[in-house]
Parts: structure tokens; C-alpha cells; sequence
């Protein structure tokens, strides 16, 4: 009985206290801190803690989102087939889901004997395309296929080989990381000269139609392109090609923010990654290869599947943070601040008031992210320019849901190529604009240290 | 009806039994752990035991079958087939853990099956070897149903007489990786191993670094059993019978598939109870523990859900198109168990402190 009079006591204490004070913007204070995805979160701290829908779809979201999540999870065979057909003839995986294991993170290889499976290499060569993207390489175009259906070729088969370096913090505890090197063999023809490559990991794909919900105005408003505030960070957005309505956007999707909505998102993973056409990109990824089949049988999906396929990533809810009154995780929510993480891993952020999606309509989230492009130090780099983003510029990754990774996905490989063996790695790898806040957080005590880890898992 | 009876009577006991018991009732809850710690050996751990030993049977009657192809082998061989699925289904109501996270449930259960590429690779001269599925990623190519097309054939009249060479490398190749997959997957919950994923379960809420509370692990627990419940009503009979179209079934050349969903449901019904051979604690005893008429709502919708399903008297590719009452009333059956199983998550939220 003692309970609820201390919080009726201490509810009448807010009341006093907003009474005597000005109005103001909402403050991260004023916000239950659990709600990630504001009104699309979910309670779940287990394995299937991002493939919730919505809580509050309707009925006829719902049903929309069980046909995408049927379609994102299936698998694909070889042309003609009577259903799911079109595979290849070259590809990375045959299905969303077996790259998006459980909707979240891949990961590279354990080792060298194991082959790629949720994650994939892209390729070019330097210079542009006609829209000002990636440059594709002749015969390989701007993504490595490593496998292809029966009796064709793949492109080329990819090792992964990693170097070791070592550093210390200021206490004297050492850290080693492991920088990865991605080699082509037995490529199907000769690669062409100055070919670049960059390993990418599936990201997760809850929560990315609340990001998609974000204004384009908000964007702009985090972005800080000549660093007026002198704070060292000079976030700005990517522009990059819409394919759908021929215009140049903001891009928000992808390790270099190079895609600009879910649904291109989508159609270019099925395209490139498992060689299924859409009305969105309806050319076959081996078009003018050898690989290619000459069945013209473009395009394989139905536009009704691409877009369940998209409202399914569009609606999958945000898990909720876990932990947040125990005091090591407040400790490290300090330090995440005071380190100035929070400079491009933006807390908090408000959606867009949007009538035809009531659902990610003005709503606040906790995504951990800006969407902006950031150069972070040339031992991040992959020197591969996409867009607007040069060879060490990459987007903010939301961080929202990043502490169920190890139970989700098994794994704890962060980073766009999986580099980072754990949360910790992860930040020293941030240099360039991330180089203070990397600074700051190799000064911290053992105690400290594990604080921010704490709240980084909480998240 | 049997069990419908029994869970009255339980009911009326357990009304009973609350009745005269209502001043200790705190005394003898049973504690959240010892039902994770049962969980995790009473079930999961005999289930993936018994698949890998099933496995194991399995790829020694596929051996023999291609040392002497009579009908009699064959015969055997697609039995124990069948007890494999069965124990891989009855696994299905807690896909959390490796499982899920090391990929092995698409990688010997994928379908439907890739005439196509099955045929290419029957017709090409690459020696099929385990080792060659295990570099596969098309999965389609590898697992139960590949197996399952060669044993029975595509119309599910195969002769023993009928296997070629190539199909039985193959199938032996199939034996071999199922049977390394299932074997891989009880060693990682294999108590003697220092990273199984046993421990991360059953240390919840004490040092595991997968569940900071065992608030967590139950909601796994019960999130999983939900999850095979919609999985089965809203995708394996929802697809078919939606698009009445039987290639889109589970488990098509055995006809295997209404056994297939059944198991789904006994696996829920063994985390219910706690038991797979042996009997132990279940969610069962933590429901007991607070709310009696949740118990006997579950018991009476899990045996509901089965006696729903044993009512399609034909193989579902058929009762999709010739029973689609029995078909209806099965889906309906089951999400109402669903149903009842989602009132398990707030009780949780709100119960599990320990």
C-alpha cells in the first residue's frame, strides 16, 4: 500500500512543477526513454524482437504485412518454376530472410572455409554512372555475385584475410582489431584494373519505415556541412538517384545512405542480391554477362509482392530498450553523451506528420541516428565513392535494437563489413569525425568503459 | 473429447484444490527457474537428442537402401523419415537459440523443393557429396524435402525399382548432412559444452550474457510457441489454401504434412508441460501458479487444435481443395490456441520477478 501513495506524492510534485514553469519543447526527459519506436514498439527482449509487426496496424495492415513477411522469407529457385521463380542466374542468397536472419544483422565469414552468406561485396570502378552512383565495373557490375544457379558461373569466389593491430587505452589495458581484406579468386573473366571493392553486411530491417517517416527537412535541419557549431562533426545528407520517380533525393537506406526509400531498397536487393527483376529495376544484374539467360522473362515479381515486401521491412516494430533504472546503464547513457556519440548517433527524432501512414505519423523515436554522412578516418575507409559520399564517408547506422544483436543473430560482428568483433571494437574504429569521441572513450576507466557498453546494450 | 473431459476434471480439481488453499498460496510456487532449468533438459535438449539420434538411424537406412535397393528398405528408409520430421517438428515450438541464429532451420527445412536445379544437379556429373550441400546456400537443394522428393518421388508412388545411381548418392549425401546439421545443433546445447547455448538459458537472469532476466527467458519461451502457432495457421496451411494450390505444401510427396503440423502443436504442447520423454516443469506450472482457468483454456485449445487437424482425413494437398471445412475449422482452432497463448506474455511481464 506504501507504493502507490509515494507515486501519487511524487505525481503531484510533477504537477507542481510543470505548473509554475513555461511551456517547452518536449525534452528527451519528458519521454518514457523504453519507446524506441515511439507507438511501434514491442516488449520483447528475445530472439524474435524485430520481426513484430506494428502493435497498432489495422486489420488490413496486418494482412499486408503476414503477405510481405511471406514473401520476404521466400526462398527463391531457378526460372521457369511455378512459383518464387527467377533466381539468378547469378545471385548472393536466394531469399530476404536467409541474408536478414530473423530480420536483423549478418555477419562475414567465421572462416576462410566458410562462404558468404549474409554478406555480400560490391564492386566498381572509379569515375560515375549517368545518376552520379557507382561506377559499374565492366562484366561485374556494381555488385559481386559469388554464386550462381547450376551450370552457370559466379563471378568470382571472395576471401576475406585480416590483419591484426594492436592499440591500448589510457589505462593500459590492451584492445586488438582486425582489419579485413577482401580478395577475388577465380573470377569468371579477368577483373578489370582499379576495381574497388567494399564488403557490406545485411543490416537490420526493423524500424526503417520510421526512418523513412522522418522528413526530409528534419534531415537537413540535423546536417551541419561546414561544422558552424565547431564541434568537429560536418554531418550532411546524401543525394542520390530515385528510380522510381526519376528525380534526385535524399538518400537514407544503405551503409552509405545510397538508397533513398524502403521500396528501391527492397527492388535493388532482389535485383542485385538474389537476380529476381521488378518494375523497378527490370534488367538482370548478369544482363551482357555470360551468365545471362536470354529468357526475357522480366519482369519476375509481381509489383503486389514488391510492395508486400516493402510495407512488411516498412512495419516491423522497433524493440523496446531494456534496463533503463539500472544505474550502470544511466552511468553510460552520461558517457554517450559527454563523449559526444550523441553528436551523429542522434537520439531522438520526430517523424513526419503523414496522413496516408498514420502509423509512423508524427511519432518520437529513439533510432540513434542523424542519416547523415560523416568521414570517419581513412582506417574505416573502403575508398569507394557512392553518390554524394566519398570513399571515407559513411552513414550514421541507427543503433536502436543493437543489444539484442548477440541473441537475435548469434553474433556480435558490427561495423559495414563486420569488422568489429564487438560494441567496443566497433567505436574504436571510429576515426576521422568520430576520432574525439573515440579519443574520449580510450581515456575511460575499466568501470566507465563497461558503463557505456552497458547502455549500449540496453539500447 | 477424452481430453476435453480430463481437463474439466483438472479443472474442477485444480478449483478444488485453490479452494482450500488460498492462505499458502505463495508457499509453493514453483520457482521460474527450475522451470527454465526443466525446459531446457526435459525438452529441448530430449528433443534435439532424439533428432540427431533419429538422424543418425535415418542416414544408416538410406545407406543400406542404396546398398541394396528393395522395397523393404525403402520402406524404411521413408519411416524413419517420418520419425526424423517428427522430431524436427516437435522442435519447431522453441526455434530460438542456434537454431535460429546459426541458420540451421532454413538449412534442412526449406521448401517447396527446386525441380529445376534437383533435376540439373541429378543430370550433372558432379559427385554429390555432404560436403558439397554444406557449400550449397541454396537451400532449397538440401534438407527433408529434397529427401523427402527422392524417397517418394514426385507423385509419391516411387518403386524402389526406380532409384537411379545418382539419386541415391544423393540421398545418402542428404542422410549424411541432416544428420550432421541435427548432430551439430544437440551439441550446442550440450551441457558439456563450455559455450552451449544451455548455459546462456538456463543461467537467465544469473550471469547469462543472452537473458539479463528470466523474465526474458520465459518470454522467449512463450513468444516461440506463438510463433509456431501463427507460422502454422498463417503460413504453412494459409498459403496452400489461400492460393488452393498444393505445391505450395509442407511436406508434398509424403503426404506428411498434417502429421507435420500436429508435431508443431505437440512441441507446444511439450513446453506447456514440461515433457518431451521424461516429465518435468512446464509454463504449465507457472500458469498453475497464478491463474487456473488460463491453464485449462490452454489445455482444452491445444487439444482442440490437434483434434482439428485429425479431423482432415485426406493428405492436406488434397483437403485444401476437398475439405476446405475440416481445413478452415483446423486454422481457426489454432489461432484461437494462439490466442490464449498471447494472454501468457502479460502474465509473464507482470508475475516473473524472481
Amino acid at each position: 500500500m506504501f507504493k502507490p501513495f509515494f507515486y501519487s506524492a511524487f505525481f503531484l510534485l510533477l504537477l507542481s512543477a510543470t505548473s509554475c514553469s513555461k511551456p517547452e519543447a518536449l525534452q528527451e526527459e519528458d519521454l518514457d526513454e523504453r519507446l524506441s519506436g515511439g507507438s511501434q514498439t514491442v516488449f520483447d527482449a528475445g530472439s524474435g524482437a524485430y520481426s513484430h509487426p506494428f502493435p497498432n496496424l489495422s486489420d488490413r495492415g496486418n494482412f499486408n504485412h503476414g503477405v510481405g513477411d511471406i514473401s520476404f522469407e521466400a526462398t527463391f529457385v531457378t526460372a521457369p518454376a511455378p512459383i518464387h521463380s527467377g533466381l539468378g542466374p547469378i545471385f548472393n542468397n536466394v531469399s530476404c530472410a536467409s541474408c536478414h536472419i530473423a530480420d536483423g544483422r549478418g555477419r562475414p565469414p567465421l572462416n576462410p572455409s566458410e562462404l558468404l552468406s549474409s554478406m555480400l561485396v560490391r564492386i566498381s570502378i572509379p569515375g560515375e554512372n549517368p545518376h552520379g552512383g557507382p561506377n559499374p565495373a565492366p562484366g561485374f557490375g556494381g555488385q559481386l555475385q559469388q554464386r550462381g544457379v547450376f551450370g552457370k558461373p559466379a563471378e568470382a569466389d571472395v576471401v576475406i584475410t585480416y590483419t591484426n593491430t594492436q592499440g591500448n587505452f589510457s589505462d593500459g589495458t590492451s584492445y586488438t582489431l582486425r582489419k579485413p581484406t577482401i580478395s577475388l579468386e577465380n573470377p569468371y573473366i579477368p577483373l578489370p584494373s582499379g576495381h574497388l571493392l567494399s564488403g557490406r553486411v545485411a543490416p537490420p530491417v526493423f524500424g526503417m519505415g520510421l526512418l523513412e517517416a522522418i522528413d526530409e527537412m528534419t534531415i537537413l535541419g540535423l546536417s551541419d556541412e561546414f561544422d558552424a557549431n565547431g564541434d568537429g562533426i560536418s554531418g550532411r545528407p546524401n543525394m542520390v538517384w530515385d528510380a522510381v520517380h526519376g528525380k534526385k533525393t535524399i538518400g537514407r537506406f544503405g551503409w552509405k545512405a545510397g538508397n533513398p526509400s524502403v521500396l528501391q531498397q527492397t527492388a535493388g536487393a532482389y535485383n542485385e542480391d538474389m537476380g529476381i527483376t521488378s518494375f523497378v529495376f527490370p534488367t538482370e544484374s548478369s544482363f551482357g554477362q555470360t551468365q545471362f539467360d536470354g529468357l526475357f522473362d522480366d519482369y519476375e515479381l509481381a509489383d503486389s509482392i514488391l510492395f508486400a515486401t516493402t510495407f512488411y521491412t516498412q512495419t516491423l516494430a522497433v524493440p523496446a530498450r531494456r534496463n533503463t533504472d539500472d544505474p550502470k546503464v544511466k552511468k553510460g547513457k552520461q558517457l554517450f553523451k559527454e563523449a559526444n556519440c550523441s553528436g551523429c548517433h542522434t537520439p531522438m527524432v520526430r517523424t513526419g506528420t503523414n496522413i496516408a501512414f498514420p502509423e509512423a505519423s508524427n511519432q518520437i523515436i529513439f533510432p540513434y541516428t542523424d542519416l547523415l554522412l560523416h568521414d570517419m578516418g581513412p582506417e574505416l575507409a573502403d575508398n569507394r565513392p557512392e553518390f554524394l559520399a566519398n570513399g571515407q564517408e559513411w552513414r550514421t547506422s541507427p543503433l536502436w535494437g543493437i543489444g539484442l544483436t548477440e541473441l537475435v543473430n548469434g553474433h556480435s560482428n558490427y561495423l559495414h563489413d563486420g569488422r568489429a568483433r564487438n560494441l567496443l571494437e566497433a567505436i574504436l574504429w571510429h576515426g576521422g569525425e568520430g576520432e574525439k569521441s573515440r579519443e574520449y572513450v580510450k581515456k575511460l576507466s575499466q568501470a566507465d568503459r563497461e558503463a557505456l557498453i552497458a547502455f549500449l546494450k540496453s539500447i | 473429447m477424452k481430453n476435453a473431459d480430463l481437463s474439466l476434471l483438472t479443472l474442477a480439481t485444480g478449483l478444488l484444490f485453490a479452494g482450500c488453499n488460498k492462505g499458502d498460496e505463495t508457499n509453493n510456487l514453483t520457482p521460474t527457474s527450475e522451470i527454465i532449468t526443466s525446459l531446457s533438459s526435459n525438452v529441448i535438449v530430449a528433443t534435439y537428442d532424439d533428432l540427431a539420434s533419429k538422424a543418425y538411424q535415418l542416414e544408416l537406412s538410406l545407406e543400406t537402401l542404396k546398398a541394396n535397393p528393395t522395397t523393404s528398405n525403402l520402406e524404411n528408409a521413408r519411416q524413419l523419415w517420418k520419425e526424423t520430421r517428427s522430431a524436427w517438428e516437435q522442435s519447431e515450438g522453441f526455434l530460438f537459440g542456434p537454431v535460429s541464429s546459426e541458420d540451421i532451420d532454413p538449412g534442412i527445412d526449406t521448401w517447396p523443393v527446386n525441380f529445376l536445379e534437383l533435376d540439373s544437379l541429378l543430370a550433372s556429373s558432379t559427385t554429390i557429396t555432404p560436403q558439397y550441400l554444406a557449400g550449397l546456400t541454396q537451400d532449397a537443394l538440401r534438407g527433408f524435402h529434397p529427401l523427402e522428393y527422392i524417397l517418394w518421388g514426385q507423385n509419391g508412388n516411387k518403386l524402389a525399382s526406380e532409384l537411379t545411381e545418382k539419386e541415391m548418392e544423393y540421398m545418402v549425401a542428404l542422410g549424411a548432412y541432416i544428420r550432421d546439421r541435427t548432430s551439430h545443433l544437440s551439441s550446442r546445447w550440450d551441457i558439456n559444452n563450455s559455450n552451449s547455448f544451455r548455459h546462456e538459458f538456463e543461467k537467465a537472469g544469473n550471469g547469462s550474457s543472452a537473458y539479463s532476466t528470466r523474465k526474458d527467458a520465459m518470454l522467449e519461451v512463450v513468444s516461440a510457441m506463438q510463433g509456431i502457432c501463427e507460422e502454422v495457421a498463417d503460413g504453412k496451411i494459409e498459403e496452400p489454401f489461400f492460393a488452393q494450390d498444393p505445391s505450395l505444401e509442407e511436406s508434398p510427396f509424403s503426404g506428411n504434412s498434417i502429421a507435420d503440423f500436429t508435431n508443431n502443436m505437440r512441441s507446444i504442447e511439450n513446453m506447456y508441460v514440461g515433457k518431451y520423454a521424461s516429465d518435468g516443469k512446464g509454463i504449465q506450472d507457472f500458469v498453475k501458479n497464478y491463474n487456473l482457468s488460463l491453464d485449462a483454456e490452454i489445455t482444452q485449445k491445444i487439444a482442440a487444435a490437434i483434434a482439428a487437424l485429425q479431423n482432415i482425413t485426406v493428405p492436406f494437398g488434397e483437403a485444401i481443395l476437398t475439405q476446405p471445412q475440416q481445413v478452415a475449422n483446423a486454422q481457426t482452432a489454432i489461432r484461437n490456441l494462439n490466442e490464449s497463448l498471447e494472454k501468457l506474455t502479460p502474465l509473464i511481464q507482470q508475475r516473473v520477478t524472481d
